[in-house]
């Protein structure tokens, strides 16, 4: 296993939720902006209509400024936090979609490409080439989205590809089509949103009312076909994952399923009343304070797609703790959890201390320290002040009166339907046990 | 478990969708690319703040134009840096992994800090977009480069680590037997190595500064004496950064174990020649630096080039030391999701005439002109988009119907 990393209070998983939280707003952005773009660029360029250029120049800066410093950053980002909080699961990917990723890749670089030449060259070039490169820039950021979209669905249901192992059967499963309908809507409810607050800036009034009412249009279209969607989504979510949101075993999930509906029906509230019905009362700021409600929502949907995928980061792949769960004889893939459980899982560590004698109490303590790190560490806080299911606090409800009753726990563990089973012998058992009766909360 | 076992051992479970020589052409290739954006981004950031001291009308205009080429290069340096942060992902797994998880904090660090650069070089842009000489404030770019500084030396303080697995372990474990989880190591800096790479930024940027003044010396709206000064802003810089870049790079080849024998290596005894040669051609370009642009441009590209392969051969020594190589990773031949990067590939080289085409023509035109694209080039590129995903599309309904995970 590579070093962990320990994030205290909160987990390494949160810091990668937050990361891809916040990379969608700027991400769906930078797909759905422009095919809003293009339409009023071609309202312009056929209707004669030079005075909605103010708002093509304005809303082209804020993709610029926005979507590819933030939205590029937070792209990068995620794989760096994916990479210090999950290193085995985002390799698993990337050796799996390297040339997914290769090939969106290239679309980014058409996008980067063709955004900083719309930018520069409008009233430069001739306006049909210009609305040319409107639509290559839509097309290549939406298509950048289809292929994304089948790397994080693969996490959430893998298909065929656990029989096959071939490219095109993990990324074209069961969940990949709603998924990308579902954020292909999302996209033009994001894009609507900002193009509403650019709009509202607008001097022409005639234009701003306009420009506010259509953009609205847009975003109630998103958002209505997003819910419908979301239902086909759902409905296609693999049995195990309808049973942990639906079937009482992980209530918290049907919650974050209410809170993004809340926010997402305040957002569609807001396109109805300030941009459809009184669009003249939009501002900026209100728009603002919206983007923050539509950030809410994301994260609980994001929060829900990652919580039903319990308990692998890999469906049928990998455990969340990187242990491979399953064998995949098409690629040679061997599953871990009965390699460690004979071998032990300490012997198969690297980063440890090699003078330990673990017939010794504190040497056992130590080592078991290092093992539930590994093994718990990537869900569960682990220090006594910790708020992401922490390990103290969640002990003490099963009141152990010695290490043997947690290593009894440990031993059921795989019964969970949420939980991988402990991958360990009885050696590594015994010491993550003494470990964790040290660490509960009393 | 002995070091080359483990690293070995976390090599991925899939193993390698296609060659690994593949992947490490690929590698070395966008890398390059990559950091001759970096390098630009970086010397001109510097220059800007130069010519802004200056006070004078061309420093200003000429600090002005740096302006929009910090921002845009960043943009750039950053999407073309995914590439290769993705390719050494996938062959040197192991290495990388680990110790970006050792110093995870800092790795996270980088991000905080290439925002705050590129929001400071925003900020120095967009401030100083209506200044007129001797108006002009520095102070977002100081901080710009301090922040990109910040990201070179973490960037490469984890390139270095890499390099150095035997001192791992006792980075993290203490003699008492107690494990650190708080990724903040910050080890393995070298100094030689890290000037080696900042040091041609200020070449780059001088050879960039040669192009940009042929490249605008057909337009009447330019004045003739800016674009003299500008070019041989650029001859200068670039000629005299390339004399220290040689320094720098003894230095550097000094600190690399002797058992090695680097200064053998091809790639780095052609990368040394060819930076001899764009040297002198540099210094030939001091009379004529607009005529000369172009050569120099292709010479100095060759020679970043040759000497990324050569930074390849030394990883690949240090490896080898370790008992690693890219060469035996174990293998899964995927040949539709090679076919597709490949065809993309080629596709978005096509594409990508379209939106060069256009900035090409259109900043060779006057203000106020407006030019036209050909539309052969405009239609087909959109075709292409659109043939992509007719293909992509069909192929997964197809998949999808076969697999029975549509319905």
């Amino acid at each position: 296993m590579y070093p962990f990393w320990e994030v205290p209070f909160f987990t390494s998983g949160l810091v990668i939720a937050l990361v891809a939280t916040f990379h969608i707003l700027p991400c769906h952005l930078a797909t759905g902006a422009f095919w809003f773009n293009v339409y009023v660029e071609r309202k312009a360029f056929y209707e004669k209509r030079p005075e909605l250029l103010e708002f093509l120049k304005k809303y082209s800066l804020l993709i610029l400024i926005f979507c590819f410093v933030i939205g590029s950053l937070s792209g990068v980002g995620i794989w760096y936090a994916a990479t210090v909080a999950s290193p085995r699961g985002i390799s698993a990917l990337i050796h799996n979609y390297v040339w997914g990723w290769a090939t969106e890749w290239v679309f980014f670089i058409i996008e980067i490409a063709t955004i900083y030449v719309y930018y520069y060259t409008l009233g430069r070039i001739d306006e049909k080439s210009h609305l040319t490169l409107g639509w290559v820039y839509a097309w290549a950021a939406w298509i950048s989205m289809i292929i994304i979209t089948g790397i994080l669905a693969f996490m959430l249901s893998s298909g065929k590809w656990v029989e096959t192992g071939g490219f095109f059967d993990g990324f074209f499963n069961e969940t990949y089509w709603p998924q990308l309908f579902t954020r292909t809507a999302l996209m033009f409810g994001i894009a609507g949103a900002y193009a509403v607050i650019v709009a509202s800036t607008l001097k022409n009034k005639e234009v701003r009312l306009e420009l506010v009412r259509t953009a609205s249009i847009w975003g109630i279209g998103g958002m209505v076909l997003g819910a419908i969607f979301t239902f086909w989504y759902l409905f296609k979510l693999p049995e195990h994952a309808k049973d942990l949101a639906f079937g009482g075993t992980l209530p918290y999930l049907k919650s974050m399923l209410y809170v993004a509906a809340i926010c997402y029906g305040v957002v569609l509230l807001w396109f109805v009343i300030f941009g459809l019905i009184r669009p003249s009362l939009s501002r900026p700021v209100i728009g603002i304070i919206i983007l923050f409600i539509l950030f809410a929502g994301i994260g609980a949907g994001e929060g829900f797609r990652e919580g039903a995928r319990r308990p692998y980061i890999i469906d049928r792949y990998m455990y969340g703790n990187q242990i491979i769960a399953y064998n995949i004889p098409a690629k040679n893939i061997k599953a871990e959890v009965p390699k460690f459980q004979k071998e032990g899982f300490w012997p198969n560590l690297y980063f440890k201390p090699d003078n330990l004698d673990l017939s010794k109490t504190k040497d056992r303590l130590l080592a078991g320290s290092v093992i539930v790190h590994h093994q718990c560490g990537n869900c569960h806080a682990l220090d006594r002040l910790g708020k992401i299911r922490p390990l103290s606090v969640l002990l003490e409800n099963l009141a152990p009166e010695s290490p043997g009753d947690i290593a009894d726990f440990l031993d059921a563990l795989g019964d969970y339907p949420y939980m991988p089973p402990f991958a360990g012998n009885d050696k590594d058992k015994e010491a993550a046990a003494e470990y964790l009766f040290s660490i509960v909360r009393r | 478990m002995d070091l080359s076992v483990y690293l070995n051992s976390m090599r991925d479970a899939a193993g390698l969708p296609f060659y690994p020589i593949v992947f490490q052409v690929l590698l070395v290739l966008t890398f390059s690319v990559h950091i001759v954006m970096v390098n630009l981004v970086l010397g001109s950031s510097f220059l800007a703040v130069y010519e802004v001291s200056r006070k004078s009308e061309f420093g200003t205009r000429l600090s002005k134009a740096l302006g929009r080429v910090i921002t845009v290069g960043l943009s750039i340096a950053i999407v073309l840096g995914v590439a290769p942060l993705l390719f050494v992902q996938v062959i040197y797994d192991s290495f990388w992994y680990t110790a970006t998880s050792l110093s995870a904090f800092w790795a996270l660090m980088f991000l905080v800090a290439i925002t705050l650069a590129f929001y400071s070089s925003y900020g120095f842009y967009l401030g100083n977009k209506k200044s007129s000489p001797g108006e002009m404030k520095a102070r977002w770019a100081y901080v710009a480069i301090f922040f990109l500084l910040l990201t070179a030396l973490f960037i490469h303080m984890l390139s270095m680590e890499q390099l150095t697995p035997e001192k791992w372990k006792a980075w993290i474990i203490s003699k008492e037997g107690f494990v650190s989880f708080s990724g903040g190591e910050f080890h393995s800096v070298n100094l030689g190595r890290l000037l080696h790479f900042i040091i041609p930024s200020f070449a780059v940027t001088g050879v960039y500064l040669m192009l940009y003044a042929s490249y605008f010396s057909e337009r009447e709206d330019y004045d003739s004496n800016y674009l003299d000064y500008v070019a041989k802003r650029g001859a200068n810089l670039a000629l005299w950064a390339s004399v220290l870049t040689v320094a720098s790079g003894f230095w550097w080849l000094g600190t690399i174990p002797k058992d090695f024998s680097f200064a053998q290596n091809p790639f780095l005894i052609i990368g040394a020649v060819l930076g001899i040669i764009t040297t002198a051609y540099l210094g030939a370009a001091y009379l004529s630096p607009g005529k000369r642009a172009k050569n120099a441009a292709i010479l100095m590209f060759l020679t970043i080039f040759f000497m990324s392969c050569a930074r390849e051969g030394l990883r690949m020594h240090y490896m080898n030391k370790v008992g690693y190589s890219i060469y035996n990773y174990p293998l899964n031949v995927d040949w539709p999701s090679t076919i597709l990067f490949f065809a993309t590939f080629i596709m978005g080289l096509f594409v990508l005439c379209f939106p060069a085409a256009a900035a090409f023509k259109a900043g060779k035109a006057h203000k106020g002109q407006v030019v036209i694209i050909n539309p052969t080039i405009v239609r087909n590129s959109l075709y292409l988009m659109i043939a992509w995903f007719v293909v992509v599309a069909g192929l997964g309904i197809v998949i999808s119907l076969k697999n029975g995970t549509l319905f």
